[in-house]
């Protein structure tokens, strides 16, 4: 049954729905109070920013004469915000949807998703962590506002497990996670042909055309997210370099990129990084990704010349994250999947 | 046994784990941030009846187990098992109730099933498309929800409780799909 005869028939599901609303409005106050200008990035461009792991969708824009230009659907507003960096802007945010195919058949996964970005100028990584613990608590006094949730703003319940959003949240390392839950010496892991009798001694089956980042994530999926965001939010901080595309390297440490995600309750809600400013080594990792996407078969695209560009102008000392719009309307109206948070799940329209 | 790859996972398929026969109960596709595509599935152990999940590459081959299907007749409920006889050898076997769990309201003794085979052991059923089964308990008088569009709900023989329409009475047999629990027509 499609959502909205199930709506028709079962009305007392309404406010569930409506926690979209409200979390929407409660984003834009948080960053409207902190004076961050909102930006509408284009969702049809020309470059998606060459990332070999996500998957396009691909239009044509047609000229006068039916001549035809390839264009794809924005699969993050990051670049878009980046070059209004250089021009000067400061301080800004993004709240629109973006676009990723081959994301079907997933409970948190919907093609076409919801997406907040932000940027601060002169700050690291770090700062942006505790504006995660913030916006969460901001977002969660708002909804109490709105209705008596008859619960503490300072916590919230998520599938039957109490979760406190109170800050300081649980930081991590990967190194620590990885040595917590996984009993893995994570420098060592870090050397392939360590890593694959590591996952191999662990019974995954390794072959020959499995990667680092395969067995990285085989051994983080099944032995460490599970134990994420549990009774408090976890940052998970300190990523190996070969998993930041676009983030800087952290400099005491060459091997690991300053990036953090977040989890609550098993649902990864956000990705950050401190921004990668040198254009070089941009442009190097670009033309990696895009030998990768023609490897894998995947559509081919242009990385953005203009980008680079803007970074040789100069991006300021910067940082910023992309948070899962959907998946914290998820937490927030206690929703097991992302299709129960949606008027018009993509399951619904396509399948 | 065949090797599939998790292109191929289905649910309900037997698939190897570890050395054990699972079957597998649930999958979903998960995409780490910066990172390839992976396969959730949760797999309920044949022999522990006990469900755990494990995270498979994408394209990761799996070995897939040969399972049998045979025609049985239910007869009884034995402890935390269920009994049912092969209808052309009479051998009986013991089906546990955690490899048949969402079926089970719906089981009527000597009625036939397509059962599925492991070696020796019984493992599970095959979900006919359509169980037919007698309304025993039905309120004549009940006005039902008509929000919902005029449904009231009904007990079959089985204790399985349907939400049917109004004009179902005691004494019925109705068609319902045992995948779902819903109400498919009356006989």
């Amino acid at each position: 049954m499609t959502t909205w005869r199930t709506l028709k028939s079962h009305p007392e599901l309404w406010p569930r729905y409506f926690v979209r609303e409200r979390v929407m409005r409660a984003i834009r106050l948080f960053f409207e109070e902190r004076h961050f200008h909102e930006v509408e990035a284009p969702l049809l461009i020309a470059h998606p920013p060459a990332e070999s792991y996500l998957d396009v969708f691909e239009s044509k824009l047609l000229n006068r004469n039916r001549k035809a230009t390839p264009v794809y659907l924005s699969t993050s507003p990051e670049v878009p915000l980046k070059k209004l960096m250089v021009a000067g802007i400061g301080n800004c945010f993004s709240l629109t949807k973006s676009f990723r195919n081959m994301e079907t058949q997933s409970e948190t996964h919907n093609p076409e998703f919801t997406i907040l970005e932000w940027y601060r100028v002169g700050v690291d990584y770090t700062d942006i962590m505790r504006d995660c613990e913030e916006l969460l608590l901001h977002i969660s006094e708002s909804l109490k506002r709105d209705v008596d949730m008859g619960k503490s703003p300072e916590s919230l319940v998520y599938q039957g497990k109490q979760v406190d959003l109170r800050s300081p949240w649980e930081r991590l390392t990967i190194a620590e996670a990885f040595k917590t839950y996984a009993r893995v010496d994570f420098g060592e892991f870090l050397d392939v042909k360590v890593a694959r009798r590591i996952a191999e001694g662990k019974g995954y089956r390794v072959e020959a055309q499995t990667t680092w980042e395969e067995l990285y994530n085989q051994v983080f999926l099944n032995e460490v997210e599970p134990h994420l965001g549990h009774g408090r939010p976890t940052i998970l901080y300190e990523f190996p370099g070969a998993l930041g595309a676009l983030a800087r390297k952290k400099p005491s440490d060459q091997r690991f990129a300053e990036r953090f995600e977040f989890y609550v309750e098993g649902l990864e809600l956000g990705d950050c990084y401190s921004e990668l400013t040198d254009w070089k080594e941009q442009e190097e990792r670009f033309l990696g990704e895009i030998k990768e996407i023609k490897r894998l078969g995947k559509t081919m695209y242009d990385y953005d010349h203009d980008f680079i560009e803007a970074l040789k102008v100069g991006l300021p000392e910067s940082s910023g994250i992309a948070v899962g719009v959907d998946r914290l309307i998820m937490l927030f109206a206690d929703a097991k999947t992302i299709q129960e948070t949606l008027l018009f799940p993509a399951d619904e329209l396509f399948l | 046994m065949a090797t599939i790859t998790t292109a191929q996972f289905k649910k309900g398929n037997f698939i190897e784990f570890r050395g054990e026969p699972h079957q597998i109960a649930d999958f979903q596709f998960v995409n780490p941030g910066k990172g390839s595509a992976f396969v959730r599935a949760k797999l309920k152990g044949l022999k522990s009846g006990k469900v755990i999940e494990f995270t498979y590459k994408s394209g990761e081959s799996v070995e897939e187990l040969p399972i049998n299907t045979r025609e049985m007749q239910y007869l009884y409920k034995e402890n935390d098992s269920y009994v049912f006889m092969d209808n052309f050898s009479y051998e009986q076997y013991n089906v546990p109730e955690t490899m048949i769990e969402s079926f089970i309201k719906y089981l009527k003794p000597n009625d036939t099933y397509q059962m599925l085979v492991y070696g020796e052991e019984a493992v599970g059923i095959r979900f006919p498309k359509k169980v037919w089964l007698k309304v025993t308990e039905a309120d004549e008088g009940a006005r039902g929800n008509t929000a919902t569009g005029a449904t009231k709900t009904v007990v079959v023989e089985t204790g399985a409780v349907i939400t049917v329409p109004l004009f179902i009475k005691e004494g019925d047999t109705i068609g319902i799909d045992p995948e779902t629990g819903t109400y498919l027509e009356r006989g």
